[in-house]
């Protein structure tokens, strides 16, 4: 059943006709064409498609977009302010944490979420906070490494 | 200072924002008006006769736009070594896995495509599977392709020297057994193709591919059209390490429908598809005999290797030879005998994974060289270093090795691990071991082996760089723009690159055998300074000097030994222009590794790749005496790649290495039951996660390699030659426990300590 | 994967949730969705209605008073694990919360849905074109239990992470039915009945967890092979309490992980109680409780490792509790 759904995405409101029983995933992607929300499992294992909602990270693979209305959700495409890239996006360029880039957006984010949580973590909190989202390219290394680097910074 | 400008320079990727802000598109991230979407049917029997598709049902699916099974595509075969072709898009005879594509259906949405196929019926005759290669090997075995009634698809026998004697004269004779898991490459990205076709008949392919131009011959085979007629585009990849270097039912299915239907069609497979039906490291059975020297020489080693190859061939002829001549190195061996051969079972596909054949085999000679070193009272880094390679050194495979930093990397890596503190002299639970190991830059027979690019010059002096080399993560599209902004003397910054367009960028091989350093730096290279000199020409005109008196530097022509006399890279283009010369400047290159050819190492031996890099890989692991656990505290990567073009982006690849390396070794093994993959998930599948990571040492030893561009080598593949038998290596310090079959996991490690405690007291 | 569809509610009181649920054969709460999601993907659940509970801001608390601990079912796991005062004074439960799953699991997660979450195995959690090889298993809606093919019983297998070490701890629960509000031990929720692992009747929603004050020490240990994602091979709880003359007054041994529910080793619990510590006990207690697990071969892991370790585990705990 379609159904209209109201969604506040990176600080826009959007009004979608969309099926009821779509994820966020889905809606993100095919609706509202934002991309650089990850499907890489679909299954809740990989964090690929990690968003933040309310500041929180959430797996939108499995979330349902219309149990998130007037919710703040945060998608990678937001995270950059009037064109000035957040501390974690240069970091990560910076650094060599991005190879392939397919666990990119759900890495920045969940690191983002967790940073705000956690301003100056130990390496071991970070390895942990960043645990649920797979990489196969990088070992990690620098991902944790460019997290550390924005912390420092802070 | 360095010799260098661009060269050497830690410089981000050239797309890491693109892919930091999520604008990079992946081919999922592509649509296109009026898109259909498809999916594919797959078999559930391991080995089944298809008696008949009864498609009706799923044709009246309302917001269906087609669906087709074997017997209505071309009954042409592919596979990705011409001489091994076994495999159709859709079964048409028979399946031969559980997994095996049956069927395909395309339809207005994926749910509409997901009940379309839920309605197809197929009558099924099950067949006798058969799931072990032993097995599989034994005559009355059922056969799972009638050309090879023994299952064995792929054979190599090869020695050098003699080793009858050479046996007879050792002083002391190892055998021992090995096995190897199979191991799921796991790229973040899923598969996926989108092809969109015009009324002509010719159909674009986007691809999440590692070799666009490989995948366009592969297609226009399985399509039964003129290779003129596909394009393949490859967006960007979300990593491969060897798994889509294949063809796959998605590719076909989107182009044989976009050209049936004229709508755009996707096909993107669920990460379970991946783990039961994409390829997978083959799982190896080994039997090694080594006789040695009383001084420590490896005087010969005799291999008898069965690869499972599961259900069809993919690259099974190159992998069984791969594992065969990477015996030969890093080491002396004078005489070897090898006899490998794939077999057929009714089980996943293997294929090329990231090391191809060698991390199997590597596993075994290094664990063994540390049973030997131990047995022969000989500390197992000397052993190593006594019988390296050494550059120059005649071969007796003939492979010619022209840099070879393999006792750096020995030496190097024992250093930052400790080993004269620490081996053997840890508490009970710690240890270090060591692996050594080597790889070609590039495979230079049995495929494509040759690279173009080219190189424009536009009007505002920035640099346009065409090349088909395939980046899919590791940065091959950096590295390439590093190599034409050196050679033209310009930043990186001025360089736009665009690849891995079969209609618009050069001939490339792609990204295989880990040789895209070499092949397409060295073309880029090429072409740029085909392109520079055409410019130069008018500098030197202009200046009244000859041309070699020219140099080009930060943007800035020269005369070497008077740089006060020159002109900027803009004025120099201007000066092109009035001196009547024709716009764009174009430098073209053309690069093939000198070999011979057609050399198939099959059956004659001779040199198959332009440079081969070394490395050495170093553990310290703790095992929890109590639970069985073992964690790798860390890890040392020495790695020879000749010069490091981007030392950023080599650390990168030593690093993946070294975690997918310790996947291997401790945690990752695709499950199988009857045929059924049981872990096809990354919740049961052991991908290591951050918490699993060790600190991580990558030191570049730098040869500086006569034949790669700017002295470079690989350094993607391999490194992950070593890690597992490094760890294995170590866990042996550790607890006196010799590990002969992966992955170690903690219940093997349990079971090993109980036992020798039992045995102890 | 696509979920199947379904209608959609949200109600605002938790009242009219258990009235539709109640009315609505087919209808499920939504709390997380962690859990439900993957299972509806799978076509192992296909509710005809999802009844979303997170509307409910009234059930999201953690108080503690005179008369114990009260937290709130829709109260995430995440806020659980972070809380300073679960830290301080329940460590435990922040510990287990901790365990579940990673971050983002544990940022959805609520711990209502973490104690409900559906029992687990390895022909169940899969999808249907994986399920296709053979007929649909018991738990499924088919006639045959793969783990056990002789018999009509379901052996899928428990593995929260909460249920243990709130069980321990004594927990008792609330629950909101159309008939009001009942209160029962945590344990009894749990039916050990692998087809229907819980006790709940039609309409009935759990709505708070109840931990009486507890003087004692406790801990959790969860095994598992990487330190994250996975659910434990076997975990368990332990709760000790002494009295003023040193004897232990309470003792509870809880695993996850090895039978159709959370198991007690009452057996174990007795011998540990009864003392003296010392290694003899210890290895009593540990033969006896892994006597009264059973798991079975509902996992990539076989019941005679999950046995081994959790007799290894216990050891571990026994040790640690007193160290």
């Amino acid at each position: 059943m379609k159904h209209i759904l109201k969604l506040n995405v990176n600080g826009e409101d959007h009004e979608v006709l969309t099926d009821i029983h779509k994820t966020l995933l889905e809606v993100l992607r095919e609706d509202l064409g934002l991309t650089g929300t990850k499907k890489g499992c679909d299954l809740g294992t990989c964090g690929a498609c990690t968003v933040l909602i309310e500041g929180k990270p959430y797996l939108s693979c499995l979330t349902l977009a219309v149990a998130v209305q007037e919710k703040r959700i945060l998608t990678i495409e937001g995270l950059a302010k009037d064109g000035d890239l957040h501390p974690l996006q240069k970091a990560f360029a910076e650094k060599g944490a991005i190879q392939c880039g397919f666990c990119t957006p759900g890495m920045i984010l969940i690191a983002k979420a967790f940073l705000d949580e956690h301003p100056s973590p130990s390496e071991g909190e970070v390895k942990k906070a960043v645990a649920g989202n797979l990489c196969r390219c990088t070992g990690y290394a620098k991902i944790v490494e460019a997290i550390l680097s924005v912390t420092e910074k802070i | 200072m360095s010799l260098f400008n661009v060269i050497g320079k830690r410089e981000p990727m050239l797309d890491a924002l693109e892919k930091a802000t999520g604008r990079a598109k992946f081919t999922d991230d592509l649509t296109f008006p009026g898109m259909l979407f498809g999916k594919i049917l797959r078999s559930p029997h391991p080995h089944a006769k298809i008696l008949h598709v009864d498609l009706s049902k799923a044709l009246k699916v309302k917001g269906v736009h087609g669906a087709i099974c074997g017997r209505d595509i071309p009954k042409k075969k592919y596979g990705i070594v011409p001489m091994a072709k076994d495999e159709y898009a859709l079964a048409i005879d028979k399946v031969r896995y559980i997994g095996d594509e049956v069927a395909a259906v395309v339809a207005t949405s994926i749910e509409v495509a997901e009940e379309a196929i839920s309605k197809i019926h197929v009558d099924y005759e099950v067949l006798p599977a058969v799931f072990d290669p032993l097995e599989a090997m034994k005559p009355g075995a059922p056969v799972i392709h009638d050309e090879v009634p023994n299952n064995v698809s792929a054979k190599i026998r090869k020695e050098f020297g003699d080793v009858e004697k050479a046996f007879f004269e050792s002083d002391e004779i190892f055998e021992d057994d090995f096995e190897t898991q199979p191991v799921n490459h796991a790229p973040l990205e899923p598969h996926a193709a989108i092809g969109l076709a015009d009324h002509s008949g010719k159909v674009i392919l986007y691809s999440s591919t590692q070799i666009p131009f490989f995948l366009r011959r592969n297609l226009a085979t399985a399509l039964d059209i003129p290779e003129s007629r596909v394009r393949i585009i490859k967006p960007k990849v979300g990593g491969g390490f060897g798994q889509k270097i294949d063809l796959y039912a998605k590719d076909f299915c989107a182009a044989f429908f976009a050209l049936k239907t004229k709508k755009p069609v996707k096909f993107v497979y669920e990460r379970e598809e991946i783990f039961t039906s994409t390829r997978q490291r083959h799982p190896f059975k080994i039997h090694l005999k080594t006789g040695m020297k009383r001084d420590g020489t490896i005087h010969v080693q005799q291999f008898k290797a069965i690869a499972d190859g599961g259900a069809y061939n993919s690259t099974a002829p190159l992998m069984i030879t791969l594992a065969c001549y990477f015996i030969m190195l890093p080491y002396r061996i004078e005489n070897l005998l090898f006899e490998g051969c794939h077999v057929y079972t009714n089980k996943p596909v293997g294929g090329a994974m990231r090391g191809h054949g060698i991390p199997q085999v590597r596993f075994a000679v290094e664990a063994q060289l540390d049973l030997i070193a131990e047995k022969m009272g000989i500390d197992p880094f000397e052993l190593r270093l006594k019988n390296a390679f050494h550059a120059g050194e005649p071969h007796p495979a003939k492979l010619l090795v022209q840099s070879c930093g393999f006792s750096d990397t020995l030496i190097k890596a024992a250093e930052a691990i400790g080993w004269k503190e620490k081996r053997g002299k840890l508490p009970f639970g710690r240890g270090i071991g060591l692996a050594g190991a080597s790889f070609p830059s590039g495979v230079s027979n049995m495929s494509h082996i040759s690279s173009g690019a080219v190189v424009k010059i536009e009007r505002d002096a920035s640099i346009t760089l065409l090349t088909g080399a395939a980046d899919i993560g590791q940065g091959a599209e950096t590295v390439i723009s590093q190599i034409v902004a050196e050679e033209m003397g310009v930043p990186l910054e001025d360089i736009r690159i665009t690849a891995a367009d079969t209609e618009i960028t050069p001939l490339d091989p792609g990204t295989f055998g880990s040789g895209v350093t070499l092949r397409a730096g060295n073309a880029a290279k090429m072409a740029a300074q085909s392109a520079k000199e055409k410019l130069l020409e008018a500098v030197a005109e202009k200046l009244e000097v000859e041309i070699h008196q020219l140099e080009v530097k930060d943007r800035r022509i020269y005369v070497k030994d008077q740089p006060e006399k020159g002109m900027s890279f803009s004025e120099a283009i201007k000066v092109y222009q009035y001196s009547d010369r024709p716009m764009p400047i174009i430098g073209r290159g053309s690069y093939m590794p000198p070999a011979k050819e057609p050399t198939t190492l099959l059956k004659e031996d001779g040199n198959f790749s332009p440079a081969y890099s070394f490395m050495t890989q170093a553990a310290e692991v703790e095992v929890d005496t109590t639970t069985g656990k073992v964690k790798v505290l860390k890890m040392v990567a020495a790695h020879d790649c000749g010069r490091a073009i981007n030392p950023m982006l080599v650390e990168g690849q030593l690093d993946g290495s070294v975690v997918g390396g310790m996947g291997q070794a401790l945690y990752e093994d695709v499950l199988i039951e009857k045929g059924q993959v049981i872990n096809p998930s990354f919740l049961d599948y052991g991908l290591p996660t951050a918490m699993e990571i060790p600190s991580i040492t990558s030191i570049e030893v730098e040869t500086d390699d006569p034949e790669g561009p700017f002295g470079a080598k690989e350094s993607g593949e391999g490194t992950q030659l070593a890690p597992a038998p490094a760890i294995i290596n170590a866990i042996y310090d550790a607890i006196g426990v010799r590990f002969k079959s992966l992955p170690v996991t903690p219940e093997k490690v349990l079971e090993a300590l109980q036992e020798k405690k039992g045995k102890t007291y | 994967m696509r979920l199947p569809a379904f209608d959609y509610i949200e109600p605002k009181t938790l009242k009219e949730a258990a009235k539709r649920l109640a009315s609505n054969k087919g209808a499920v709460l939504l709390a997380g969705g962690t859990d439900l999601l993957v299972n509806m993907k799978h076509r192992v659940i296909m509710p005809k209605q999802i009844i979303h509970l997170k509307a409910l801001p009234k059930l999201q608390y953690i108080t503690s008073g005179k008369e114990g601990l009260k937290i709130g079912a829709l109260t995430t796991l995440h806020e659980i694990a972070t809380s300073p005062m679960l830290k301080e004074r329940w460590n435990i439960i922040a510990q287990a919360a901790q365990e579940v799953g990673a971050y983002a699991h544990q940022s959805m997660g609520t711990l209502g849905g973490n104690l409900c979450q559906e029992n687990r195995c390895r022909f169940f959690n899969q999808s249907p074109f994986w399920r296709g090889v053979r007929p649909p298993c018991l738990k499924a809606g088919g006639k045959v239990c793969y783990v056990v093919p002789k018999g009509n019983k379901c052996y899928s297998t428990y593995c929260g992470d909460m249920a243990p070490a709130l069980i321990a701890l004594g927990a008792q629960i609330k629950i909101e039915g159309m008939e009001g509000e009942r209160s029962l031990p945590l344990k009894k929720l749990y039916t050990h009945n692998g087809k229907k692992p819980l006790a709940l009747k039609k309409g009935e929603i759990l709505k708070e967890v109840f931990v009486p004050p507890a003087s004692g020490k406790a801990l959790y240990l969860k095994w598992r092979v990487r330190e994250s994602l996975e659910f434990p091979i076997v975990s368990l709880a332990l709760y000790v309490e002494k009295d003023q003359k040193d004897q232990i007054k309470k003792a509870r041994i809880v695993f996850s992980g090895v039978g159709s529910g959370p198991v007690e080793a009452t057996l174990a619990e007795r011998i540990w109680k009864a003392g003296p510590l010392n290694e003899q006990t210890i290895e009593k207690v540990a033969e006896q409780a892994v006597k009264e697990i059973s798991p079975m071969r509902t996992s990539i892991h076989s019941p005679a490792y999950k046995r081994k370790m959790a007799g290894i585990l216990l050891k571990e705990a026994l040790k640690q509790i007193y160290s």
